[in-house]
């Protein structure tokens, strides 16, 4: 071996242990370890002393449409909480970026699931089942770009889309008059239904419950928040969660993750997901 | 898996759901030899419906040309090519379904669209068939040909994109068979899309929701036909209630076209889905085309559409094709006319079977001039 070459592995291993030393080992369960004041930062360097729990993804192949190629292997999860929240860091190796949704075109994407009520037996995994409850809190890709600031236009999707006319863009219609409001809700019947998927948005995650695929439906509200990031190759994504009485400092309960692939065409039951993976929130001192 | 029945292959076949008819089922009767490609329909469609952000490259009605015509790109032969080959024994299918050829993990054997596929909703206008630098269009009968497929969502009695979506988000209405996309509960997953062989549903990138043609279901409330069908300069459209065959009525216009002079087929029955537009078939079109796209029923349907010059009922009801905006639950020829009623028996209109012709002599005495055709 070249002396340069020996010079530079050498200087990787050191590298290699040096990171060893100032991360926690990885832990079985996921813990989520005490912190003054939560960050939704992803590169904030209090996750680096938060041990981290490699979780293994299944693909999704219990319902139709399954998942029968694999995609991300694992995902790497980190968990803090403060006083009034507790948050996942999701980090998973993703070759593509993937933020628009267009027709054959889906946005990655990572979701949390908790059983909405402390129970000995969790719900089935999948989604909860009937009577028995899960809360999911899901974060977009697309949403997130649209939280950092993407203008609404087709033009972001298409760049050279040429647009005819739209009636709401009429000149003879005063901006944000009653009658362009009116003429604008006309042709948006998903939004005129209360049900955006796309566009600008204040969150880049939505609060869910399910009671067993195909139920999933928003929660009364969304109180989580969420970010996401993109470096080297991997999304780096932060949800974090209110605290409530199934889960406060202390307690033991069960946590599952879902991660989606855009460019691999994953979405809805097309995922890789967890199984349930303990959650231990340490106590506060 | 259910079992379910399909009369258009006359057989029982697999369905994600138990059968489960409306109560009435909404229908449609296009006579192909009458489309001219104008578009008005697909304009009628668009500035009705579709002209909102997001719905730039959506047409829920499109007119292509076939053998060369798609919307989106090759939309009928890549799904013709996964099935790989039909196989009809008179009237029965006998070959898979979508349904029944879904692969391991899917509940519809389905392809999905990319954006590029809806980039050429003209691609094939008025492109022939047949080589004509081989010759093709020196022989008689001439063996180079083109027609006009105008396409709206089928709202079939067994629908693709409402078995493939997970979330129960597509639905069938009870009271007329309308198939919705239920715009509050669709997450965008575009199951439906792919699952679709008609690719009759659209992703609305601007919503990221899925959408679709919805028969004007605001104007069948009130007893009025589609917008598509109302702006059809060529009165090619009639639409209508349907019965399944056992129950056909002959007073009922669409069931005598579909079920007693059987002049009007579904849209590629082997795919499995009981569409609910029927063509009457160009009657120009070699055969072997025509039952590919329209079951084994197309040679009947042609030989009955040649001889309706001299079929005065059949003639007849066609003439009632485009001559109202309401809807005609029933229609009765009585000699030289022939009108259309409503549910409760009152006439709507009355169309005579052929009009007065009036012969303008070349030259007017009176003015001392010769006539001319300009206009």
């Amino acid at each position: 071996m070249p002396a340069k070459s020996c010079l530079f592995t050498g200087l990787v291993a050191l590298l290699a242990l040096a990171g060893c030393r100032r991360s926690p080992q990885p832990s079985l369960d996921v813990i989520a370890k005490n912190v003054e004041k939560l960050s939704l930062d992803p590169e904030d360097r209090a996750w680096r002393h938060a041990s981290e729990h490699v979780a293994a993804l299944l693909p999704q192949d219990v319902v139709d449409p399954r998942l029968l190629k694999p995609s991300t292997a694992f995902v790497r999860v980190r968990a803090l909480a403060d006083r009034n929240q507790v948050a996942f860091r999701l980090e998973w190796q993703d070759s593509s970026r993937d933020d628009l949704a267009a027709p054959g075109r889906f946005p990655d994407a990572c979701a949390v699931q908790l059983p909405a009520t402390a129970s000995p037996e969790p719900p089935n995994p999948q989604m909860g089942e009937p009577g028995r409850p899960v809360q999911i809190t899901f974060w977009r890709a697309d949403w997130q770009s649209w939280t950092d600031g993407r203008k609404d236009d087709i033009r972001e999707l298409y760049p050279n889309a040429a647009v005819d006319h739209y009636p709401f863009a009429a000149p003879s219609l005063p901006k944000a008059s009653p009658a362009q409001k009116e003429l604008l809700r006309l042709y948006a019947p998903a939004e005129a239904a209360g049900n955006r998927r796309s566009g600008p948005r204040a969150s880049p995650v939505e609060d869910l419950v399910a009671e067993g695929p195909g139920t999933l439906a928003p929660a009364p509200k969304t109180v989580s928040h969420g970010k996401g990031i993109f470096t080297n190759g991997a999304w780096q994504v932060v949800i974090a969660r209110p605290l409530e009485p199934a889960l406060n400092p202390g307690s033991r309960t069960v946590v599952a993750f879902a991660v989606w692939q855009g460019s691999q065409l994953e979405a809805g039951a097309r995922k890789m997901r967890t199984g349930w993976i303990p959650l231990r929130l340490e106590p506060r001192r | 898996m259910a079992r379910v029945y399909n009369w258009q292959i006359a057989r029982e076949m697999s369905y994600w759901y138990p059968e489960s008819r409306p109560k009435r089922q909404f229908a449609a009767v296009f006579d192909v030899n009458k489309c001219i490609a104008c578009q008005t329909c697909t304009l009628a469609c668009k500035t009705t419906w579709t002209s909102g952000r997001g719905q730039e490259y959506m047409l829920w009605n499109n007119v292509e040309t076939k053998p060369y015509g798609f919307y989106p790109l090759a939309w009928d032969v890549k799904l013709l090519a996964m099935l790989n080959g039909q196989r009809w024994k008179g009237a029965r299918y006998e070959g898979a379904t979508i349904f029944e050829s879904a692969p391991a993990a899917e509940r519809v054997l389905g392809w999905r669209p990319t954006a590029a596929d809806y980039a050429y909703p003209n691609v094939g206008e008025d492109d022939c068939a047949g080589e004509i630098n081989r010759g093709a269009a020196m022989t008689l009968p001439h063996a180079s040909w083109f027609f006009y497929l105008a396409r709206i969502c089928n709202h079939c009695t067994y629908p693709a994109c409402l078995a493939a979506c997970p979330r129960g988000a597509v639905y069938k209405r009870p009271e007329d068979g309308i198939v919705l996309v239920d715009q509050s509960r669709c997450r965008g997953y575009q199951e439906c899309v792919k699952a679709c062989p008609y690719k009759k549903v659209f992703f609305n990138p601007m919503s990221g929701v899925s959408e679709k043609c919805i028969a004007c279901y605001p104007k069948l409330e009130q007893g009025l036909q589609p917008q598509c069908f109302v702006n059809c300069i060529g009165k090619i459209r009639l639409a209508g209630w349907i019965s399944t065959p056992d129950k056909a009525r002959p007073e009922n216009p669409v069931d005598y076209l579909v079920h007693v002079r059987k002049v009007a087929l579904p849209l590629f029955p082997q795919f499995g889905l009981e569409p609910n537009v029927y063509y009457i078939p160009p009657v120009h079109v070699p055969l072997r085309f025509l039952e590919q796209m329209f079951g084994p029923g197309a040679a009947d349907a042609v030989r009955v559409y040649r001889a309706a010059a001299e079929d005065a009922d059949l003639s007849g009801l066609l003439c009632l094709f485009g001559s109202t905006e309401a809807l005609l639950a029933r229609w009765r020829r009585h000699g030289a006319a022939v009108s259309g009623y409503d549910e409760s028996g009152r006439e709507l209109v009355r169309v005579p079977l052929s009009e007065p012709i009036l012969v303008r002599a070349a030259y007017d005495e009176r003015r001392r001039i010769a006539r001319t055709n300009c206009p």
